[in-house]
């Protein structure tokens, strides 16, 4: 992968085939995932990616969720999407190829992003800052690797 | 004849003068980037480059910061916009 770089409005980077190929999958994953979040008590990835708005406050917490979940969820679901569409051309193809994002569409591929993470770090059991990271565990590399996808991103954002 | 207009601002901040105002806390996780952390201060509740760095570290060092303060509706969609980034936000009285 070649990091992000500004390009007038818009934002390039260069993903290899496999590269282009992982993200989507792990995006459309992560879109089935919060598409079915009716199970937060017992998802740990879904219950991060959804989390109680009110720490003391059960009742509070669950009207929150009532009037919020099915939203978030939509949106969430949405922004995955936009990364596995705008990946997709490469993932289908031979050799790394550029990928343009949009100011728009960059702020779904941040989030996004940011919810893939936190869906492998929730499977990993990544819960304290100086955790280290169980290495040899599948998704690890692409849980590092995603991280410096967001922030070769986030760096470059207007 | 009264403006009623402005009798309901009236009314909204006298609301947030004699009612308990609320905050939004966004806490401590192992997983978001400090740089994207910051960005969502910069960008979405419009602090300096240096107000969000500095909010940001305090979830860092402190495991959580305070980043607005109003009413509870306001305070409800700022956790709902938080929660759209994967920032791990809440809501509480103020004070508490």
């Amino acid at each position: 992968m070649k990091p992000f770089a500004r390009k007038g409005t818009t934002y390039v980077a260069t993903f290899a085939p496999d590269e282009a190929q992982l993200l989507q999958q792990l995006c459309l994953q992560v879109a089935e995932l919060i598409s079915a979040h009716a199970d937060y008590t017992n998802d740990a990835a879904v219950n991060r990616l959804l989390p109680d708005a009110y720490r003391d406050d059960d009742e509070a917490a669950a009207e929150f969720r009532r009037f919020t979940a099915d939203d978030l969820a939509a949106r969430k679901a949405a922004n995955a999407r936009v990364i596995a569409a705008a990946v997709s051309e490469v993932a289908a193809g031979r050799v790394p190829a550029k990928v343009v994002v949009g100011a728009a569409e960059a702020q779904a591929w941040i989030r996004s992003l940011t919810d893939i993470r936190l869906s492998i770090a929730a499977r990993l059991g990544i819960e304290t800052d100086d955790a280290p990271l169980p290495w040899g565990e599948p998704l690890v590399d692409a849980y590092q690797w995603l991280g410096f996808v967001q922030e070769s991103l986030v760096r470059v954002l207007r | 004849m009264p403006d009623i207009l402005e009798e309901t601002e009236i009314h909204e901040d006298l609301d947030l003068l004699l009612g308990e105002p609320w905050v939004t806390i966004v806490w401590n996780d192992p997983v978001n980037l400090m740089s994207y952390v910051a960005y969502v201060f910069r960008s979405y509740f419009g602090f300096s480059k240096a107000e969000a760095e500095r909010r940001m570290l305090l979830v860092h060092t402190e495991g959580r910061a305070v980043v607005a303060t109003g009413t509870r509706e306001e305070m409800e969609r700022h956790v709902e916009a938080m929660h759209d980034f994967g920032l791990w936000a809440t809501l509480q009285k103020a004070g508490r």
